[in-house]
């Protein structure tokens, strides 16, 4: 008997053991490292917005085609670190609040400056679709009468950003400052961005379209207002930010929002949302980066911002890394199988999204891709919408597989006696 | 020594319960909720494709009854949201809704008025845009003041009869499907199949449940609630043809089949599941308002906005008790983002 107990006990120690070590040191270690490469992603973006911020500011002092095409590139630079971000916004509150200030999407972008007469004008969702607020110093929004003499930020943030409730008037963030560079991308299915003239932000004679000074105060109070935003973020993740306060304060929470962010980001926003639905709408439209045709780099980097969250390592745009004990670490000690399996998904998605940036690049656009009938743009995409879905399912099994499937979720409040009401 | 040992073959014995239940509830779902839905769903569609070739006339009362059917059909199995609806974008080509952005209109206004031969085919027409495909865009031609008389009337019906007969493809095929090969992956579960193990199935049966809850709460009821101030009743589903209060009726009954399925038999959970149903849909009956147009004032907004409450208890109840007593998760839904 005592021989069966101890064998029973040299079996089960080591298990025992390592088991314990290996997830109570992981947990906060985890956490740390995902919240380090929070910080740097902040950062990175924050430092690419201000290099954008310059070169808006050359733009507006000294208005010249080259000007706008820099203020352009360092746009595009900009979204590189940010659309990696973007896998942090479903699982923390803290981004997700805020997120719709600097990344709101689809926007009705009539409310912001001039469009085409094809555009239409207000829509049965949206009055104020076509508001052109570059042209209107004054306007009534939902009874009231604004003062748009002067276009604030605060203006653009606290009374034009989703206007009369609509979330598609997007006053603010990335996109908003997309438009006001590119203007509307009118190549339908063909090939081709937004085509806005740099003399929509000349002075005197040579501005066209009219209005060009209001045009560039709107542009400046976007983009400042990107700038602070984003500071405002990056600074919750540093060592005593709210961010990573709220990650830490319960580590099965910090880890379930790792994998919400994840899963979240890859089947109903980015699989969905912005491909799949996109590609069955067949409209050029519906696409994410859709005045810039960048959308084929907005869906790669989303992407890779999934898998290196999991991998627990980032490059940042200065080529440095942040890396640290990753949830892969974790998995694999539970189940090795499965962080295979996970790694090996996340994979196949980059190789499918490479493949549709790679394509974009060489000449065959994300919007042509999305025309009716066209084969090897479904093909394209729907291979990264496979690979979104696949990796989800993944990501499932490993909420699984680490037990965080049992998190406490707030009480309800339902009224006293509501059947009264009925009678 | 002695006691040990019994606790370990109970603990067996208690674990292979647990499979076969979960083994035998999956069968039940899947022969006596799914199948029939589907089924129906099939057969109400082709009674439309046919009635369409025969009366297509917005006004015809045939072609709006059998469209009824149909549509009833369709939302009653609209939680099934998985595998063969979600073959080649079936449910999305059904149903495309909500369209915020006003796709459907725009897009069936540009087929009438550029005479897209596309029309002419129905293997073609699947090429089109989901906004023009299914019942929200046959709710268009039959039911909208404007876009049941645009253009040519001729090429209307060509239109209504492409998008009836494409209806009931889609829904042939998903028929199909589930008959042919997903009813038997899902009961039979292997680690070559699509769901690995009993629980996985479960998941997926627990996930159509608390998505759909979601749909209707969040979509079919908060749509046209809107905000206090901002009531918005041009949102409420099909308004055109006055079905919203129906669908959210039929949502929830069908719903309700599926959650009594997957609670434990005769367990005080099952009752309280069937309770806070059986509440709901009582406050549904006794609302008369068709498509929600009562949101729109203060004094009578409060009915709607109980009855949303009445779905997120059931909805608290499914997520905080059924779930854990399932061992499942609700996991990730396309619902998820924003």
């Amino acid at each position: 008997m005592k021989s069966v107990r101890l064998i029973a006990k040299a079996m089960v120690l080591p298990f025992a053991i390592s088991a314990t070590s290996a997830l109570a040191v992981d947990k906060s270690a985890v956490l740390d490292t995902y919240a380090n490469i929070a910080a740097a992603k902040y950062q990175d973006s924050l430092i690419a917005a201000q290099s954008l911020q310059a070169s808006v500011n050359a733009l507006l002092v000294d208005p010249s085609a080259e000007a706008l095409q820099a203020a352009k590139e360092a746009w595009l630079k900009s979204r590189i670190p940010y659309q990696q971000t973007e896998v942090y916004r479903f699982g923390n509150a803290i981004v997700d609040d805020w997120e719709g200030k600097v990344n709101a999407w689809p926007l009705d972008e009539g409310l912001i400056d001039y469009v085409d007469t094809s555009y239409g004008g207000p829509s049965d969702e949206n009055e104020y679709a076509a508001l052109n607020v570059v042209a209107s110093p004054k306007f009534t929004l939902s009874g009231s009468e604004i003062d748009a003499s002067s276009i604030t930020p605060t203006l653009l943030a606290e009374t034009l950003h989703e206007a009369d409730g609509v979330e598609s008037n997007v006053a603010t963030g990335y996109h908003a400052v997309e438009f006001l560079l590119w203007g509307q991308d009118l190549n339908g299915h063909g090939n081709g961005a937004g085509a806005r003239p740099w003399t929509d932000f000349a002075a005197g004679n040579a501005c066209t379209n009219d209005n060009c000074d209001r045009r560039g105060e709107y542009l400046k109070a976007a983009t400042d207002l990107l700038v602070s935003d984003l500071e405002w973020m990056a600074a919750q993740w540093t060592e005593g930010g709210a961010g990573r306060a709220d990650l830490m304060a319960d580590q099965d929470a910090g880890l379930s929002a790792i994998l919400t962010g994840m899963g979240s980001l890859s089947y109903g926003e980015q699989a969905g949302e912005r491909m799949r639905l996109g590609l069955m709408l067949n409209d050029p439209e519906e696409e994410h980066d859709c005045f810039s045709d960048n959308t084929h780099n907005s869906h790669y980097f989303d992407g890779l911002g999934v898998q290196n969250v999991y991998l627990g390592s980032y490059v940042r745009i200065d080529g440095t890394v942040v890396s640290g004990p990753s949830l892969a670490d974790m998995v694999a000690a539970e189940d090795a199988s499965l962080d295979a399996e996970m790694r090996g998904k996340l994979s196949a998605t980059m190789m499918a999204l490479g493949l549709i940036k790679t394509t974009a690049e060489a000449g065959f656009s994300y919007d042509q891709m999305l025309e009716r009938g066209n084969a090897a743009g479904e093909t394209l995409v729907m291979g990264g919408v496979n690979g979104l879905v696949d990796q989800t399912r993944s990501i499932e099994r490993i909420v699984a597989a680490l037990d965080l499937d049992e998190i406490e979720f707030e009480g309800s409040d339902s009224l006293d006696d509501p059947e009264a009401v009925f009678q | 020594m002695k006691q040990i040992i019994f606790a370990l073959v109970y603990l067996a014995s208690a674990t292979l319960a647990f499979g076969q239940g979960e083994k035998e509830r999956t069968q039940a779902i899947v022969n006596e909720h799914i199948l029939p839905r589907f089924e129906m769903l099939a057969d109400k569609s082709a009674d439309l494709a046919q009635v369409a070739q025969r009366d297509c006339a917005a006004r015809s009362e045939p072609l709006r009854d059998a469209y009824a059917n149909a549509f009833d059909a369709w939302i009653a199995a609209s939680h099934l949201r998985f595998g063969p609806t979600e073959i080649d974008d079936r449910a999305y080509a059904l149903a495309f809704w909500p369209d915020s952005r006003g796709y459907t209109p725009k897009t069936l206004k540009t087929l009438i008025r550029t005479k897209d031969p596309i029309v002419q085919k129905v293997e073609d027409y699947a090429e089109v845009s989901i906004s023009a495909r299914g019942f929200y865009a046959l709710e268009f031609l039959i039911y909208d003041p404007v876009l049941s008389v645009e253009g040519e009337d001729q090429y209307r019906c060509d239109l209504v009869q492409t998008i009836a007969e494409d209806i009931s493809f889609l829904a042939e095929n998903i028929y199909m499907d589930w008959k042919s090969e997903y009813a038997r992956s899902m009961i039979m579960p292997s680690l070559a199949g699509r769901y690995i193990s009993e629980e996985e199935a479960v998941q997926e049966l627990f996930k159509a449940l608390s998505t759909g809850l979601q749909f209707t709460s969040d979509m079919r009821l908060g749509r046209p609630l809107g905000t206090f101030d901002r009531p918005r009743p041009r949102r409420a589903e099909a308004w055109r043809s006055g079905r919203s209060l129906h669908h959210v009726t039929i949502s929830l009954s069908a719903l309700r089949d599926i959650a009594l399925k997957l609670a434990p038999l005769g367990s005080p959970l099952e009752r309280r599941v069937g309770l806070a149903f059986d509440r709901a849909l009582s406050q549904l009956a006794k609302l008369d308002d068709p498509v929600f147009a009562s949101v729109a004032k203060v004094q009578t907004r409060i009915k709607v906005e109980i009855i949303q409450q009445s779905v997120d208890s059931i909805r608290e109840i499914v997520r905080d008790e059924l779930g854990p007593e399932l061992g499942v998760i609700a996991g990730f839904n396309a619902m998820d983002g924003d």
